[in-house]
């Protein structure tokens, strides 16, 4: 058979591995901490892109609400860091409240007083918040544009809510943390190549995790839930439950986004829950090439370093030249950078002559799932 | 023998309109009984009505003596009812292989599948299966590629895949070739005595080659049940549905 190495599925984990290493291996080329931190950005970046492409590319499912996800774990971090500066015995209340009259730390503020905590939180809430509303609506069998419009409309009621919640939130002036994350004894400098690791690593991490599920059984089900529901219905499988999971995966790996992103940034405020921001990161995925994590992954990269190098006239309208993208990419490219990738491997034989024989009969039986 | 599927007083309402009125059908382990009637009699809702896609205004359905009535379209899967649309269904992304590794449903829950990896199992099954409906050539192939005949045959393979006491085929052969649904019938031969299933068809020379016993439905009501020959001779039937010439 006449294979592409892109559907092979060794040559796959070979490309992944290769990109985290190469991604790695940053630091010890460039120890500007300025570019650092800002490819750590984009790695954050990316793992949004992934969370896209794991419930848009791989469910089927358009959600434009992972930054509420995103939004939720970054308050949940800057409430965990601002804590850590204050002191419980003399200074147990951030300024911010203080101008806002409040006189005692909000029970909502309290668990963020332990940092362990306050870190699980950032990710289970989020994770938990979207089990909630995927059961809400994948239960009632919201499909197609009404989940993208229920997401949105969250997303808009999240925002307003961070924007408006000012004693708690500090409006739109939002959360900024004095102090780097303490942890383990020592501090996360934003700047530092340790930063940069750990947004490096945590992309790479649950990148591969997600990867190697949607190699299981269940990412296959995933799959076939999107081509079409009614039939998985009719073989036996509950919609509406793997729906659940996978939006909730989704969730969790936009919470990590978020908790990474506070930690370099040391800022928190109601722009991480912006309509324009959710719709970006569709776009980073659909540009990489949505049914696939590394395109999705380079997608993010490319789009948000064309617009770091734009001149600063240009950064004025990059929402247009972002529009403009997008519709390049899906009038021409409707399956991304990826598809574009496919398209130039099935041109170069492989599996084929002597050598080849074996490859393929070792793996014929891979299937595509990039 | 026992009866497979028992339907009593199966009634589905539309406000006014009675799409499936008081609807009896008894059918029997390894039978192949096939549904006939003109559009609108109700065949399509029916098989809706006993999968669980539609709900029953009032009456019982039960299948190996279990009432499925009121249960969803999983769980009455999972008791072992397949079904086949009447538009083919299959998915189309996937490739042939992956969709009977799909429709392969030992474990349900999307955390036992995770546990499994791809085509851990369900290898042996399909092969057994490619044996009947053929596609053993086009097992890397995206099912969105295949013809109509073979996307036809796919979704026949798949529910077999899902290994149902009951099978329902809503229109199998049509849009098919001469040639395709001759391949069809032999298929429908061949699962007939091991299989139970209900077959709602609209081309008399099929039904001819494959049907025991034909049940004709009329305004969502039986109107004639019979062997192929008794259908063809009753003036009813003649009347509604076959015209006056009698079946063609």
């Amino acid at each position: 058979m006449n294979g592409n190495i892109y559907h092979n599925r060794k040559a796959q984990w070979v490309a992944y591995v290769a990109v985290f290493v190469l991604l790695a291996l940053v630091p010890t080329v460039f120890d500007n901490p300025f570019t650092l931190n800002q490819l750590a950005r984009y790695s954050v970046f990316a793992l949004l892109a992934v969370s896209v492409s794991l419930i848009w590319g791989f469910g089927g499912i358009l959600s434009l609400g992972q930054g509420i996800a995103f939004g939720l774990a970054s308050y949940g971090m800057g409430m965990t860091m601002q804590m850590q500066f204050q002191n419980p015995e003399y200074d147990p209340i951030p300024s911010f409240m203080l101008t806002n009259e409040l006189e005692t730390l909000p029970l909502l503020w309290e668990p963020f007083l332990s940092t362990p905590v306050g870190l699980i939180l950032t990710i289970l809430v989020p994770t938990g918040f979207f089990v909630i509303f995927g059961i809400l609506m994948f239960q009632a069998r919201v499909a197609g544009v009404f989940v993208a419009i229920m997401t949105l409309a969250m997303l808009a009621a999240w925002y307003s809510m961070a924007y408006d919640m000012q004693p708690f939130t500090a409006g739109f002036n939002g959360i900024s943390p004095p102090l780097p994350l303490q942890i383990f004894g020592g501090e996360v400098d934003p700047y530092s190549p340790l930063a940069y690791w750990i947004c490096v690593g945590v992309l790479a991490t649950l990148t591969l995790a997600t990867k190697a599920l949607l190699h299981t059984k269940f990412g296959l089900i995933v799959q076939a839930i999107r081509d079409d529901a009614e039939r998985a219905r009719f073989l036996g499988y509950n919609v509406a439950y793997y729906q659940v999971v996978v939006f909730a995966i989704s969730g969790f790996l936009a919470a990590w986004a978020g908790l990474c992103w506070v930690m370099i940034v040391q800022y928190v405020s109601p722009t991480s829950m912006e309509i324009a921001f959710s719709i970006s990161m569709v776009v980073w995925a659909a540009v990489g090439g949505r049914a696939s994590l590394l395109g999705a992954i380079i997608g993010a990269f490319m789009v948000n370093g064309i617009q770091s190098y734009l001149g600063d006239e240009l950064q004025q309208v990059w929402m247009l030249i972002l529009g403009a993208i997008f519709i390049g990419v899906v009038l021409f490219l409707p399956r991304g950078i990826a598809g574009l990738l496919e398209l130039i491997l099935s041109k170069v034989p492989f599996g084929r002559g002597p050598s080849g024989a074996q490859w393929s009969a070792e793996t014929g039986t891979e299937e595509k799932a990039s | 023998m026992t009866s497979v599927l028992e339907l009593k007083g199966v009634t589905r309402a539309f406000n006014d309109y009675i799409a499936v009125n008081g609807f009896d059908l008894t059918v029997n382990e390894g039978e192949l009984r096939c549904l006939l009637g003109p559009n609108g009699a109700g065949k399509t809702t029916s098989l809706d009505l006993i999968t669980g896609r539609q709900k029953l205004t009032s009456g019982s359905v039960h299948l190996r003596g279990n009432d499925i009535t009121h249960m969803s379209e999983q769980q009455i899967a999972r008791q072992g009812v397949g079904r086949k649309f009447q538009v083919p269904a299959v998915f189309k992304e996937l490739s042939v292989k992956d969709n009977f590794e799909v429709a392969f449903t030992r474990e349900r829950g999307p955390f036992a599948n995770m546990a499994v990896m791809r085509r851990s199992d369900g290898e042996a099954r399909y092969n057994e299966i490619i044996e009947i409906v053929g596609l053993g050539d086009r097992l890397e192939v995206p099912a969105g590629l295949l013809s109509h005949g073979e996307t036809q045959w796919l979704e026949i393979g798949m529910v077999l895949m899902q290994d149902p006491s009951l099978l329902l085929m809503d229109e199998p052969t049509a849009g098919m070739t001469e040639q395709e649904t001759a391949k069809t019938s032999d298929i429908f031969n061949e699962l007939k005595g091991t299989h139970t299933l209900i077959v709602v068809e609209h081309d008399m020379s099929f039904v001819r080659e494959i049907a025991d016993i034909i049940t004709v439905m009329h305004m969502g009501s039986l109107l004639a049940e019979g062997t192929i020959s008794e259908i063809e001779n009753n003036s009813v039937v003649r009347e509604v549905y076959l015209g006056s010439e009698g079946i063609s």
